[in-house]
């Protein structure tokens, strides 16, 4: 089920550099810089409308001719306008800049994960695939919108309202200085901590609250059965009471930093008013400005307020950059599937003693078998036995645990992968887009021919022929719109297609019916006689007729 | 979406005494801005006028801010306590707000779980439970900037706004005028921006999504174009997609932040037209500097609360969707077998009976099973027997009951006499039937167990209760040789003590050893019809 805390971050995270991920989402200083450019305006135009209009009404007590009141109302209202514009363009060009980055950074993570260890790729699950590069990869653009700019903005506005201030009273501008830096780092501190808190708290308050609601749910017949459906509400209860208190916890430095924030705004004020009456009435200040010294700390604290969002945008995108960079490494070597790997010019299979774990894992019972094309094995066991762990080993995916995998006398490797040894997966996907496409997936130039042709030999004639589009008919993403029956038959006539002289299929037999299987063994039967070695796993002992020779991970290796 | 839910504010309960804190707060900082802006008035005063102010220009407000605030060495320390005051009132909404978000969210998340589990099993099996359990654990935690954030601004939006407003009304009734004016600017500009704008980003956004939807499609199928060697290709396919998405996001929204730049205008242009207007006035001497400062100090606040309501309200469009989708839950209906409160006949030693029992599939094509009937005896082992998906699973539901069939009768003879599960109490029913389904859950420490190993813990919990009436659902799937001979004999043992027992399966080494055995079958709805 999809209830699973986000953030399981692995022990060792790979550290995350900021230039360094800049780069890589080809995100270029300029586009930065132009955005800080458009938020500073926007709102330095409330920083400006501020003191424009308290040197108007400043200027407007001392009885002037209205002339000189003129330009400092042309600019008070240039100001008002100025800020929606700039807003609306910062808006457009962070937005435009991040999304562009995150562009980049998919293509490049789907190009390190397409190239990373097979024994990584299909390892993977999809739905984590998905949450990696899509939900992961949006928050890394997040971070330049909600963080980036935001924390830009509010020091050049800062710098900006305390140049003003300085320039008519320097000691108020040392002390607004002052206030803004105490504003910014505590309530940035207060969040980081919250944040931090919310991770170490909050996550595991959040597992707790996932397993309780999924308990009480699926559980919910059996809990009837035997009267515990109280027990069930009452744990997800504590749980919820924990995630609560959780949230308290991680509240408590934020409000801190909230508190900091909102007192250094108030003293601000206190010291600039003081300090700019003061030396209006003692030492010849002019009243103009003092009013825009006095008034400034009102609309100057704007910018820093987003600090604290910006914080704790920041520590979500970097969870989110760990996470990604965790499932594709920049280190992973992929040269190995970067040159091209020749048919060999003989297809036997030879498994010498072969055995297969991942890591930490016991290894298979050690299995040898000698396949010549054409001919066809089964390995069959209980569920959990590692099946498809031998199958990853046979495809090159996984280095053998002991013994030896080779196909016409050199070893499968990475490489081979795909191209001397092709796998269907049993979640193997079906693309959201035509039938034609999808089995072109195992063969670009598959034509619309071949492709009825395979579809028959699999039993989906019919099917086929009630579909108005034909070959071109769309699926939905996942083969959601076809039935389980239809899509193992798709694979299996994706798997027809395939070029590669050797295939594994895992658990070919799932959801087929009776007709199914008959079409299952024809097309066995149909690869077999074009000369290509058929390798499946399975624990449907009712298709073994289908293959030349089983190998039982159960018991001992039994020819047929 | 609507501003205001009624559904979530009924759901509010114990968690108002933290809104109500949230509105006392939120009163108080509009109380200290009002103070501060008056204090400061007072104090920058003496030092714009050209000769000593003599005239009281806030002399409305005289009784909360006096005329002797104008001395440094009096307004200062009153500014200070606002301040610590304004300070206070942050830091307690900061570490408190967040609990009537919370509770609301966890009382939500329990009344949605509990109502599920009554929606009875086929509810749960149809997919619609995994769902429930994203929508109310990450969806509704999408909830708490709606209570966090949006629903205190729209309290002070609805509050504060208006107070402010005759404040300013007392002080200068022009600027007032001009803000009055505006304020319904802002909602007609915001929807007729809305409304033109309605069909290009509803286009913009189905374009995005689907572009969005291909792209994550392609991401999917790494695994699979990898073991086929495919999986060079595809790069330029995502750079390609993600482009055309990103164009097609952004189209929509340049339309999007239209909306917020109408907002801003319109605040903070009227803003600059009262600060002008102050300026000639206050020339021509027809306001008084004091009224000048506070004026221009206030206007901005009032705008402050509108401005907020419309950022937060957007940050909480995620939670209130996952609301939606958890009130969906709680207006279905819940299954009630029987009749609560009803007969509770011991069922020891009592036959149980389907009478003619038809149950409707989910789609509502076909009845699975059909027109079944069965006589289950105390002391004997009743197989029902058929393939996948005529209705053997469904028949022990309804038998169990915990669902209630379309058509026909459950019944128990007790004493001789029949009585229909329909009239019973369906929880004093199951608390004399131990039922094994075919994944048997045992809760969060089964996990770790393998199939095989979870169905011997189930079973043998089932026959430690030693309840009247046992029912098993493929009681031998997952089990190997030995395993299933020795769970045989224990179902046959259990039927020679005097149980009830009722078997769902294929298996043939228990059907042999069964004392009955019944053949389950479906049948199409239509068919049926054109029979009866």
């Amino acid at each position: 089920m999809t209830a699973i805390p986000e953030s399981q971050t692995p022990a060792a995270a790979p550290r995350v550099r900021l230039r360094a991920l800049l780069a890589e989402a080809e995100v270029g200083k300029w586009a930065i810089i132009l955005s800080i450019a458009a938020g500073t305006m926007a709102i330095g135009s409330a920083v400006g409308l501020g003191a424009v209009a308290a040197w108007l009404i400043a200027k407007a007590a001392q009885l002037p001719s209205p002339a000189d009141l003129a330009i400092a109302a042309v600019a008070v209202r240039f100001f008002g306008i100025a800020r929606g514009v700039f807003r609306y363009l910062e808006r457009l060009q962070s937005h435009e800049t991040a999304l562009g980055g995150v562009v980049a950074l998919r293509t490049r993570t789907y190009e390190r994960v397409a190239r990373s260890g097979a024994e990584r790729v299909l390892g993977l699950k999809r739905g984590d695939v998905v949450a990696r590069m899509g939900g992961d990869i949006d928050a890394m653009g997040d971070a330049v919108v909600r963080s980036i700019i935001p924390l830009g903005v509010a020091a050049t506005v800062s710098l900006i309202a305390v140049v003003i201030t300085a320039f008519m009273l320097p000691w108020a501008g040392v002390a607004l200085l002052a206030f803004l830096l105490i504003a910014a780092l505590v309530s940035g501190l207060g969040t980081w901590r919250s944040a931090q808190r919310a991770a170490e708290l909050g996550t595991k308050a959040a597992a707790r609250v996932s397993t309780a609601t999924l308990e009480a749910i699926d559980g919910a017949v059996e809990h009837r059965i035997w009267g515990r459906s109280g027990d069930a509400a009452a744990e997800l209860r504590e749980a919820d009471a924990d995630a609560e208190h959780a949230a308290d916890r991680a509240a408590f430095p934020a409000a801190w930093g909230a508190a900091a924030l909102q007192a250094a705004q108030g003293l601000a004020l206190v010291a600039a008013l003081t300090l700019g009456v003061l030396a209006a009435r003692d030492h010849g200040l002019s009243p103009m400005s003092a009013a825009v010294v006095a008034l400034l700390p009102l609309s100057a604290f704007e910018a820093v307020s987003a600090v604290p969002t910006a914080v704790m945008q920041a520590f979500r995108s970097a969870a989110a950059a760990r996470r990604v960079l965790a499932t594709a490494p920049e280190d992973d070597d992929a040269s190995d599937i970067d040159t091209d790997v020749a048919a060999p010019s003989d297809a036997t299979l030879v498994l010498d003693s072969v055995s297969a774990a991942w890591p930490g894992m016991t290894p298979t019972r050690p299995a040898s078998a000698t396949v010549e094309p054409g001919g066809a094995l089964a390995i069959v066991g209980r569920s959990g036995i590692g099946k498809t762990t031998l199958l990853l080993t046979i495809a090159g995916a996984l280095a053998p645990a002991s013994g030896r995998v080779s196909v016409g006398g050199t070893p499968v490797t990475r490489a081979t992968l795909g191209r001397t040894v092709a796998v269907t997966p049993e979640d193997a996907h079906v693309f959201g887009t035509t039938v034609l496409e999808n089995l072109r997936v195992a063969r670009g130039d598959v034509t619309e021919d071949e492709a009825r042709d395979a579809l028959e030999a699999v039993g989906l004639g019919s099917w086929l022929a009630a579909q108005p589009a034909g070959v071109d008919t769309e699926l939905g993403s996942g083969g959601h719109t076809v039935s389980g029956g239809e899509r193992r038959r798709l694979l299996l006539a994706r798997a027809l297609l395939s070029p590669a002289p050797i295939h594994l299929i895992d658990e070919p037999a799932e959801h087929l019916d009776t007709d199914g299987i008959d079409a299952l063994r024809a097309l066995v039967a149909a690869m077999r006689a074009a000369g290509r070695t058929v390798i499946i796993v399975t624990h449907d002992l009712g298709i073994l007729d289908v293959v030349g020779e089983v190998i039982s991970l159960d018991g001992s290796t039994s020819p047929r | 979406m609507k501003p205001l839910d009624p559904r979530l504010i009924a759901r509010i309960g114990p968690a108002r005494r933290y809104v109500i804190v949230t509105a006392v707060l939120g009163f108080l900082t509009a109380f200290t801005i009002l103070v501060q802006a008056l204090l400061v008035s007072r104090m920058l005063a003496p030092v714009l006028a050209p000769s000593p102010l003599v005239a009281d220009g806030i002399a409305h407000l005289a009784w909360l801010v006096p005329v002797s605030a104008r001395d440094l060495g009096a307004g200062v320390p009153w500014l200070i306590a606002v301040v610590v005051l304004r300070v206070g009132a942050v830091w307690i909404q900061e570490r408190l707000a967040h609990r009537a978000g919370t509770q609301v969210v966890s009382h939500l998340r329990e009344a949605v779980v509990e109502h599920a589990t009554r929606l009875g099993p086929r509810w749960i099996a149809s997919g619609k439970g995994a769902e429930v359990v994203t929508t109310v654990t990450r969806g509704l935690e999408g909830l708490l900037p709606y209570f966090v954030r949006y629903l205190p601004q729209l309290m002070l939006a609805s509050t504060v706004t208006p107070l402010m407003l005759v404040v300013v009304l007392g002080i200068d009734w022009l600027s007032a005028l001009i803000v009055a004016l505006t304020i319904p600017l802002v909602p007609i500009f915001m929807i007729l921006v809305g409304l033109l704008t309605r069909e290009r980003s509803a286009k913009h956004l189905e374009a995005m999504e689907r572009l969005g939807a291909r792209v994550l499609d392609l991401i999917a199928g790494v695994p699979t174009l990898r073991a086929l060697g495919r999986e060079r290709g595809p790069a330029a396919r995502v750079r390609e997609l993600g482009d055309a998405a990103r164009r097609a996001t952004m189209g929509s929204l340049r339309i999007a932040f239209l909306s917020g730049m109408v907002l801003e205008l319109l605040t903070t242009l009227s803003v600059a037209i009262v600060a002008v207007s102050l300026g000639f006035r206050l020339r021509a001497g027809d306001v008084s500097i004091e009224t000048a400062l506070a004026v221009l100090i206030l206007a901005p606040e009032i705008y402050l609360p509108l401005r907020n309501v419309g950022t937060h309200f957007h940050a909480s469009a995620d939670g209130m969707a996952a609301a939606d989708g958890a009130f969906d839950v709680l207006d279905e209906k819940p299954v009630v077998v029987g009749t609560p409160g009803g007969l509770a006949p011991s069922l020891r030693g009592a036959p149980l009976r389907l009478d003619s029992v038809s149950v409707a599939t989910p789609d509502g094509a076909r009845y699975a099973p059909a027109d079944l009937s069965v006589e289950a005896l105390p002391g004997c082992l009743t197989v029902l027997r058929g393939p996948n998906g005529e209705g053997k699973s469904t028949a022990m539901l309804a038998l169990a009951g915990l669902i209630v069939p379309e058509r026909g009768s459950i019944e128990a003879v007790v004493d001789g006499s029949a009585v229909q599960l329909a009239d019973c109490d369906a929880d004093a029913w199951m608390a004399q039937v131990a039922y094994v389904p075919q994944r048997p859950d045992l809760g969060v420490e089964g996990r770790t167990l393998s199939l095989g190993q979870r169905q011997l813990v189930a079973y043998d919990r089932a026959f430690a209760a030693e309840r009247p009436v046992l029912m098993f659902d493929e009681p031998t799937a997952h089990l190997d040789g030995a395993a299933r001979e020795a769970l045989v004999g224990r179902i046959v043992a259990a039927a020679r003590s005097g149980a009830t027992v009722v078997a769902a399966t294929h298996d043939t080494l228990l059907a042999d050893a069964a004392d009955a055995v019944v053949d389950v079958t479906a049948a199409r709805v239509a068919d049926e019809e054109v029979q009866a």
